[in-house]
């Protein structure tokens, strides 16, 4: 399965993915901008006004109904933060034709044009957003922004985000802030509308059983022939700069809590691209599967958590370490994570703890093209990175890397923040 | 094997009850790289109290000892864990406990076999000794405190508590500190040797695989067992009222959150599950779906953002409609919604809008068959409770508005619904 490119203008690209894996067929839209204090409530409000409705679809009603006819596609939106980006993310996933109780030709016609439609042609009156949507789309960022603390293990890890990136726009919270919300009104949110349109990065995904010219459903669709070419406004990917020998800075704060939440923020330093891999190798071996060594030693033998993993942040090469622990054994299991980081500097995982691992990060590779939306954002995140590497390549890196690349990258890891959420 | 072949979404399952009693069902998926294998029992949370095979007194046990016993399977006599082993051969392991049942499971591109010889070999093969079983106390007491803090599962139990008098539905799956605490080994060889029995468990496998072939292989690997008599599960009978109508709890939360419940009667003829199990989810989606009139005035009004979820939870004791969200103002949203339904039953439904909720429910079950995992644990759940997945999409045809407005009288009665309330 591969990914066939196809610049419609410039800065707007099309990617189709032929598949009849699925019994679905899913269309994205992603519109890239640069993550700014500025703009970032902007983006979010806009993503939130966009969903209540286009020229021809006035309110979400009709788009609900209208999904619903289509043997209920399913419209959803997002709002991710890809690296220094904000990325406003738009979907159709409706049926295959093949799988309907009855023939349909057009669904996935009239999937496109919705989807595009909703994207470009918003509703608008007077020049301006509805005012009484906007009104209500405030509220609802608001209450987005309000709702970071529900999830307190979420929560403790947008905390460490937020002071580890604390200058940067990294640091960001995505849905944006409520001191912004006051002064906004649908006229200036549709002049900035216009102006995002014009300048952001789009990518157009269509992936799913397609014949022959279903990308002229994309290509010729009225809205996309209005959209101008650009050169889109958007941040690829940074190495990190030379880490500056700086203390850890560590953060303790108090929530209604019954477990604490303890979240470490690490800081990878690394001379190209391609260490990335390693990096991945790296975070596996220390607490990304239940044979790593979080897992392992914090949890299996000291019986101090439920959670202890860690994820790498591939878009700012960072490791974040999360766990849950009765809040009196703070120090037990700071001091036993500590070691963990210090363990893998000085060597102490076997060769058979590599080959676990890398069998383990292979397996999760080969499975993209079996999930239609991972298969997406493998593309996409190529796209934003401007890489090319075929899963076969991936594999093939993952598989050749040795124990003292592993090691060096060990070595230039450093604990950045430490983040604990107690009672 | 017997075939059933759905045309519609173009699915084949090969399904065989072995002699020993397991059910095998087997779903081949072409062209995936991926491969699930999921192995259940018939046991989860609900099986406290019962009488085992050829024995004639009541055992009960502590609450989560079924979860417990999800969590020590892994653990090997020869000192490995068989989670660590799955692990090494790079598949995705995992396993889970429900009400109803307990399921071990994995994911996988490569090394199938080897995968499932480990996962055969530890599901038939418990090592419980008194140590393990009590380093294992820290880590579930970690799970539990965990789940203290998770406001959408506190508003959840809270509705069962309103909702049920004695049914074990309304306790914790992970049980409390206190109760895992009396849990020992000889209470979990107790409880495995009851229900772990192949006549009480299922076993799925989806992926690129002759079924034939693949029952052979199954076979291969099961142990010896002896047929082994009926279980007897002991429940407390449950009056049909609610136990209260209105229960709150205090959360450090942004908004209220808000679980409507509404208390169903059991039912017992296996063939109305499905039907039954449809026509609530349109009732639902008509009444507070996406397009609905009462979730756009609620929206309109700021006291709902998004759309709550819509579910209908029902298994051999218990049976339940929960609708949970977040909102400035849960008590609005009880009142309107009590409002809608009893407009409802005075107007009937809507026939257009009928058709076109039942479009789209039809479209979400069949996008349940694009991935290896969901069909997996799909089958396996619907068979525990007596269903066959594919029915869910040969029934929807049949379903009309007389039907619908029918089971709005049956269920949805003023005097069953429940309002769980989670906030500051």
């Amino acid at each position: 399965m591969d990914c066939k490119e196809q610049e419609i203008k410039e800065g707007i690209k099309l990617h189709i993915i032929k598949t009849d894996k699925f019994k679905t067929n899913l269309m994205a839209v992603f519109l890239t901008t640069k993550l700014t204090r500025e703009n970032v409530t902007k983006n979010a409000l806009i993503s939130m006004l966009l969903r209540r409705g286009s020229k021809n679809m006035k309110t979400q009603e009709e788009i609900s109904k209208n999904m619903e006819e289509m043997y209920g596609a399913i419209f959803d939106c997002g709002l991710d933060k890809t690296g220094d980006n904000q990325v406003l993310k738009f979907y159709v996933e409706s049926i295959n034709d093949n799988y309907l109780p009855e023939h349909k030709e057009n669904i996935l016609e009239e999937s496109a044009r919705n989807l595009l439609e909703i994207v470009f042609n918003p509703y608008i009156e007077n020049e301006g957003f509805k005012e009484e949507y906007v009104e209500q789309e405030k509220q609802n960022v608001k209450h987005r922004i309000e709702g970071k603390i529900d999830n307190k293990a979420r929560y403790a890890n947008e905390r460490c985000v937020e002071e580890m990136f604390k200058d940067e726009p990294f640091g960001l919270y995505k849905f944006g802030y409520i001191e912004d919300l006051k002064e906004l009104d649908g006229k200036e949110l549709y002049k900035y509308y216009k102006e995002l349109i014009n300048t952001c990065k789009i990518d157009i995904f269509i992936s799913g059983d397609l014949k022959e010219d279903d990308e002229n459903l994309i290509i010729n669709d009225e809205n996309i022939k209005k959209l101008k070419e650009r050169k889109p406004e958007y941040e690829k990917p940074k190495l990190p700069e030379e880490n500056k020998e700086k203390e850890e800075n560590i953060i303790t704060e108090s929530m209604e809590v019954t477990q604490g939440k303890l979240v470490l923020g690490l800081d990878v330093n690394i001379k190209n691209d391609e260490q990335k891999y390693i990096v991945l190798l790296y975070n596996s071996i220390l607490g990304g599967s239940a044979n790593s060594k979080l897992f392992q030693n914090v949890r299996e033998k000291a019986h101090l958590a439920y959670v202890a993993s860690s994820s790498y942040l591939r878009y700012k090469n960072v490791i974040f370490i999360n766990s849950g622990i009765e809040i009196s054994n703070y120090e037990k299991a700071l001091k036993l994570i500590r070691e963990q980081i210090e363990e893998m500097k000085e060597g102490k995982f076997s060769e058979q703890d590599i080959e676990d691992s890398k069998k383990g990060i292979v397996s999760a590779i080969k499975t993209i093209y079996d999930e239609q939306d991972t298969a997406i954002m493998y593309y996409f995140g190529q796209e934003l990175s401007g890489s090319n590497v075929s899963v076969e390549d991936y594999i093939k890196k993952m598989e050749n890397i040795k124990k003292e690349e592993i090691l060096d990258i060990a070595k230039n890891v450093k604990i950045n923040t430490i983040y604990f959420l107690k009672d | 094997m017997q075939i059933i072949d759905n045309l519609k979404i173009k699915e084949k399952l090969y399904i065989e009850k072995l002699e020993n009693g397991l059910t095998v069902m087997i779903v081949p998926k072409a062209k995936m790289q991926k491969k699930y294998m999921i192995w259940g029992t018939n046991y989860g949370s609900n099986d406290n109290k019962f009488i085992a095979p050829g024995e004639e007194e009541i055992t009960e046990v502590p609450k989560g000892v079924a979860h417990f016993l999800e969590h020590k399977m892994f653990e090997q006599e020869n000192g490995t864990n068989s989670l660590d082993t799955l692990t090494a051969l790079g598949v995705n392991a995992n396993a889970y406990t429900t009400n109803d049942h307990t399921a071990y499971l994995f994911e996988c591109t490569d090394n199938f076999y080897e995968a499932m010889d480990e996962l055969m070999d530890y599901v038939q093969h418990p090592y419980f000794t008194d140590e393990n079983v009590e380093k294992e106390k820290g880590i579930i007491g970690q799970e539990i405190r965990m789940y203290d803090d998770y406001p959408e599962w506190r508003v959840y139990l809270n509705a069962m508590e309103a909702m049920y008098h004695s049914n074990p539905i309304k306790i914790d799956i992970t049980g409390t500190i206190e109760s895992i605490s009396k849990i020992d080994k000889d209470i979990l060889y107790k409880c495995y040797n009851t229900f772990y029995h192949p006549s009480n468990m299922a076993m799925v496998i989806v992926g690129d695989f002759k079924p034939e072939e693949m029952l052979e292989e199954v076979k291969k690997r099961l142990i010896k067992k002896e047929p082994c008599g009926e279980i007897k599960r002991i429940y407390e009978e449950e009056p049909e009222e609610i136990v209260k109508e209105k229960i709150e709890q205090k959360l450090e939360v942004s908004e209220p959150l808000y679980t409507i419940g509404i208390k169903d009667k059991i039912i017992t003829n296996k063939k109305e599950l499905v039907k039954k199990d449809l026509c609530i989810g349109i009732l639902l989606n008509l009444i507070l779906g996406r397009s609905s009139n009462l979730y756009k005035k609620l929206y309109q009004e700021g006291i709902i953002y998004g759309q709550p979820s819509l579910d209908y939870e029902f298994g051999n004791t218990y049976s339940h409609i929960l609708i949970t969200g977040q909102s400035s103002n849960p008590e609005k949203v009880y009142e309107e919604f009590i409002k809608q339904v009893e407009e409802f039953k005075e107007k009937g439904i809507n026939e257009e809008d009928f058709n076109r909720i039942k479009k789209m429910i039809y479209g979400s079950y069949a996008r349940e068959y694009n991935d290896v995992q969901d069909i997996a644990r799909m089958f396996l759940s619907d068979y525990f409770k007596g269903i066959c997945s594919f029915d869910y999409l040969e029934e929807i045809e049949g379903i009309n508005i007389n039907s619908i407005n029918q089971m709005l009288k049956d269920v949805f009665k003023r005097d069953k619904m429940v309002l769980s309330i989670v906030k500051n």
